[in-house]
């Protein structure tokens, strides 16, 4: 039996150990999906950035999720949460700043929010249209305790923490003409800019911080002078006609210029303070003038109206500058002979070292000169026309022989006071004035009255002797010398002196009605080569005026009275000699004599008085004709009011003025050439024109309507500089922004975008016409923002494409 | 409930287990109780997957462990010219109401939220029931895992929308669109709790069935 098959043993073997015993593999699956799950969860919280806090007062276009902080146009970070204060003062938004960057937030971090931002030096933040805005930090590259809260600036530091240059402080009087931003000039290049202005505490004076970039700080030493530049000036000075034009920028947003003219001086450092001059003239000035040098200062008592004297007015010795007026002010004195009584006190700084004195001369020095030569040489003071035209006045230490004996009052408070003496003010219109007067007061009366004498000695003549066959000639020397009194020359001159001034007066008045809007970057390109041409011109001004004084020093010396008296008497003596009975007992001679007479009254001489007199008032309204086709007091106005042809109507007025001068030079020599009765008549018409021209009221405020037109300009500028220009186009701008955020909120928005954009741009165009149409500013602008609504179109039609058929991303079409 | 299983019990019907048999899961082929590889196809034979619960556990836990990020994180990454925006899965669903796309907005939620965590809940419970008493009759639990095991790939549906997307959507600085952390992660999630629903062996069902009877 043992070969029966037997069925193959199963192959049964032991199962493996069992499955509930044995741990899978597949366990590490979840593990490490949990390893890996964790640490990704971790690295996410290990790079999410320290959270930091900015205080803003607004939080305009800053979003949750999505403004991002920048520093140096870098992204380090993301605004996290947006929320009031307690109180509601303030927003605080909550920002994480990347790991790398955050140790250098330390106390000289400063945030703030970029906007949009159009202003006279060009627009900013253009691409936050777009983009939204974003918060921009500025801190140093060493890191320091660190900070996790922070309080935002509400408009852009002038100056980024790591800006390299210097910064100092400039102390002015007026701060009307600085802003924020505006640039410092030097040699027409800016190299800095001026911080906010703030008034002092004790409410003084005016301080801007400046910042001068590198390298150009170091062109500043302390004996920099810095001077404002705002706008553009006309000073009608001594040295003539000046006109000032600076940058467009600076014309609307102020701007200082520095310069300096003497070597040496001390590096500056940060924080030094200077002064800042009005003008370029007075800062170049102050530097002769170092206000450290000791001055002696001095009191004087004027008598009389100092008119024309006015603070900054030279001291002269000589004709030499010595010092400067520097307080003029009225005192009540108490005199014991006349009562309470007001005085001028006019104060003055002498400088030692201009006086001949050593460079280390003390004022105590000086006044010990001053008061020698008071005592000894009779130093005065006195005023002296400073310039002809203005009427400006100076002071002069004038050596006067014939004063009394005076001395310096060294116990006068505040300040000794020195002794004055006859004014010497050689005002033209006053001069005028008097030989006007002298020829009024010639006695041509007592001629006519002697005249008439010798009539009646005559008609006694003919009455009592038969002298009948004379009478015709009587009646033509009455004639002649009815026809001399009335003649249509003498007659005339009134009204032609009439005339002349009714044409002065229009063309003061043409100057008058100035209307100050208009392109004043037009005026700008032409204004300067006007100056050079005006400044061509005043120069032959100084000996134009020494001309016409020597004409009425001539004039006064001139012994008319004399003549006349003579003629007078020579009349008289006829008469005499008519009545006495010698010549009535010669009837003779009678006819002879009436002959005689007549070729007298009758002389060319006597004729060509009036003839003459017209002669020279015809001339000289010819030459005011000629002034007035110049038309130069208009032009000057409508230079500043009107558009391109106004200012070009200056260069062309501007360049005929040097040969007006030239032809008032000439005349001036004619009239010196001119034999005595026309020189007379000539010099008195002529200054008698003048005195009209100087003395009317309107040429008297030629300078004040400039000064108000300028003013106007300025507060036009103010207003387009503060209030509503540049701000509308910010919140134009602003706007824009929102239009832009609009497309990122929804799809069904971004066509509004560009409807939006359109408006901006309108808008923009609206306002910027303003500046000037076809100005390269203007254009600039345009094409920046027609080229922000292209962009927008674009995006907007993608959008719209995307948005009316998702599905063609899936599907392929 | 019980009648079903209970008329089985009456009508005396046996496993293959209980006869001895085991059979090949490939080929069909039976043999005795204990062979190890199938005569056939060479196959090897277990009568019951031993680790089989054990598998379904550890893929069904890192199927929910990815679950979380998948939905934490951002799925897609759009960058366009004006925004850089990242959406989470639940976030794209809001989103798709908020424009009124309430379509897709419900195939993405029913495909990438309530399929896998019902799937979730569904291999959990069979897990669990193959070890305790359930409420669900063995019919009931057969139906639920075939349910499970065809719908477990529908979840994609999402991955491959991002998937497309991103490849599609790729105009440089203009727009552009990337795949986040939470895209592989779903992926991963999705892909594991499918191993999960084929490492379940149904026959435990009747194990239990009988055990509970």
């Amino acid at each position: 039996m043992t070969d029966s098959p037997t069925p193959a043993q199963m192959d049964i073997q032991d199962g493996k150990p069992s499955g509930a015993r044995r741990i899978s593999l597949v366990w590490l699956v979840p593990l490490i999906a949990l390893i890996v799950s964790l640490s990704i969860a971790y690295q996410n919280y290990a790079n999410q950035g320290t959270l930091i806090e900015i205080s803003f007062e607004n939080a305009s276009g800053i979003k949750p999720e999505e403004t991002e902080i920048k520093y140096k146009d870098v992204t380090i970070g993301r605004v996290e949460d947006v929320e009031f204060a307690e109180g509601l003062t303030e927003v605080l938004v909550h920002a994480r700043i990347d790991q790398s960057v955050a140790p250098y937030l330390d106390q000289d971090a400063s945030f703030w929010v970029v906007r949009p931002d159009v202003s006279v030096r060009g627009i900013s933040g253009l691409d936050t249209v777009l983009s939204g805005v974003y918060i921009e930090g500025s801190w140093n590259q060493e890191p320091d305790v660190q900070q996790f809260e922070f309080t935002g600036l509400e408009t852009p530091p002038i100056t980024r923490v790591d800006d390299k240059g210097t910064q100092i402080t400039l102390r002015t009087s007026d701060g009307s003409s600085l802003t924020a931003g505006a640039p410092i000039l030097h040699k027409g290049i800016q190299v800095g800019f001026l911080d906010t202005p703030q008034l002092t505490r004790d409410g003084q004076s005016v301080t801007v911080t400046a910042f001068i970039e590198e390298p150009y700080d170091s062109r500043m030493t302390t004996n920099t002078r810095f001077w404002d530049t705002s706008g553009f000036s006309v000073s009608l000075g001594a040295g003539g006609i000046a006109l000032n034009v600076s940058s467009i920028a600076s014309l609307i947003e102020g701007g200082i210029a520095f310069d300096t003219i003497v070597s040496g001086g001390e590096p500056v450092r940060d924080g030094d303070i200077f002064d800042l001059f009005e003008g370029e003239e007075v800062a170049r000035n102050s530097l002769f003038n170092d206000p450290d040098l000791p001055v002696l200062e001095l009191a004087i008592l004027f008598d009389g109206s100092v008119n024309g004297l006015a603070a900054g007015a030279e001291v002269r010795f000589r004709g030499v500058r010595v010092g400067t007026v520097t307080n003029l002010s009225a005192v009540a004195v108490e005199d014991r002979v006349t009562g309470p009584l007001v005085q001028l006190r006019t104060i003055i700084a002498i400088e030692p070292g201009r006086m001949g004195l050593a460079e280390d001369a003390t004022p105590e020095d000086a006044l010990i000169l001053i008061s020698d030569m008071v005592r000894t040489a009779n130093l005065r003071a006195r005023l002296v026309t400073g310039n002809i035209l203005s009427g400006a006045l100076n002071v002069e230490l004038f050596e006067d022989p014939e004063a009394e004996r005076a001395f310096v009052n060294l116990g006068a408070q505040p300040f000794p006071v020195l002794p004055t003496t006859e004014n010497a003010i050689s005002d033209v219109g006053d001069e005028a004035q008097t030989v006007l007067d002298r020829v009024n007061d010639l006695p041509v009366e007592e001629l006519m009255a002697s005249a008439i004498d010798l009539m009646d000695s005559l008609d006694q003549v003919v009455r009592s002797e038969g002298v009948s066959q004379a009478p015709d000639e009587i009646v033509a020397l009455l004639q002649d010398t009815r026809n001399i009194i009335g003649s249509e020359d003498i007659q005339a001159i009134p009204s032609e002196l009439r005339a002349i001034v009714t044409e002065l007066n229009d063309i003061v008045g043409d100057a008058g009605e100035a209307n100050i809007v208009g392109r004043v970057s037009d005026v700008i390109d032409t204004a300067g080569a006007a100056v050079a041409n005006i400044d061509l011109a005043t120069q032959n001004l100084p000996a134009l005026t020494e001309e016409i004084a020597a004409l009425v020093a001539k004039a006064n010396a001139l012994e008319i009275e004399a003549l006349i008296t003579e003629a007078t008497a020579t009349l008289n003596q006829i008469d005499q000699f008519m009545a006495t009975e010698a010549l009535q007992a010669a009837p003779e001679a009678l006819v002879g004599l009436v002959d005689e007479a007549r070729g007298l009254i009758a002389s060319d001489d006597l004729q060509a008085i009036p003839t003459d007199l017209r002669s020279v008032v015809a001339q000289i309204d010819g030459i005011l004709a000629t002034l007035a086709e110049a038309d130069v007091a208009t032009q000057l106005t409508s230079a500043i009011n009107a558009a391109n042809a106004a200012a070009a109507s200056i260069e062309t007025a501007a360049t005929d003025l040097p040969a007006i001068t030239a032809e008032l030079n000439e005349l001036a020599g004619k009239a010196n050439d001119l034999d005595l009765e026309g020189l007379v008549g000539a010099t008195t018409a002529t200054l008698d024109s003048i005195n009209a021209l100087i003395g009317a009221d309107e040429t008297q405020d030629l300078p004040g309507t400039l000064t108000v037109a300028l003013d106007q300009m300025a507060l036009f500028l103010a207003e387009v500089r503060e209030g509503g220009a540049i701000t509308n186009v910010n919140a134009a701008l602003a706007s824009a922004a929102d239009a832009a955020s609009a497309i990122e909120v929804a799809a069904e928005s971004l066509p509004a975008l560009s409807a939006r954009a359109t408006a901006l741009v309108n808008q923009t165009d609206t306002v910027l016409k303003s500046y000037g149409e076809r100005s390269r500013f203007n254009a600039e602008t345009l094409s920046t923002l027609r080229d922000i609504q292209e962009a927008a179109d674009a995006v907007s039609s993608l959008a719209r494409a995307i948005q009316r058929n998702p599905n063609s991303l899936l599907t392929g079409r | 409930m019980g009648s079903i299983g209970q008329s089985h019990a009456s009508t005396g019907l046996i496993t293959a287990r209980e006869a001895g048999l085991v059979a090949c899961r490939r080929c069909g082929q039976v043999h005795a109780l204990g062979t190890q590889n199938c005569t056939r196809c060479h196959g090897a034979l277990q009568s019951r997957d031993a680790q089989s619960l054990q598998k379904v556990w550890a893929w069904l836990i890192a199927g929910i462990v990815l679950f979380i990020p998948a939905n934490i994180y951002p799925m897609l990454l759009t960058n366009t010219l004006i925004e850089r925006s990242d959406s989470t899965i639940i976030g794209g669903v809001v989103e798709l109401i908020h424009y009124k796309s309430y379509g897709i907005a419900l195939i993405v939620f029913v495909a990438s939220i309530m399929i896998p965590i019902g799937k979730f809940i569904a291999i959990a419970y069979l897990a669990i029931s193959v070890q305790q008493q359930s409420i669900l009759n063995m019919h009931q639990r057969h139906k639920l895992y075939d349910f499970v095991e065809f719908i477990g790939r529908w979840s994609m549906i999402d991955v491959f929308v991002v998937a497309i997307l991103s490849a599609l959507v790729q105009l440089n600085t203009i727009a552009s669109i990337n795949p986040g952390i939470a895209a592989l992660s779903f992926a991963l999630s999705v892909i594991f709790t499918m191993f999960s629903a084929q490492s379940f062996d149904p026959r435990l069902i009747w194990d239990a069935d009988r055990k509970n009877r």
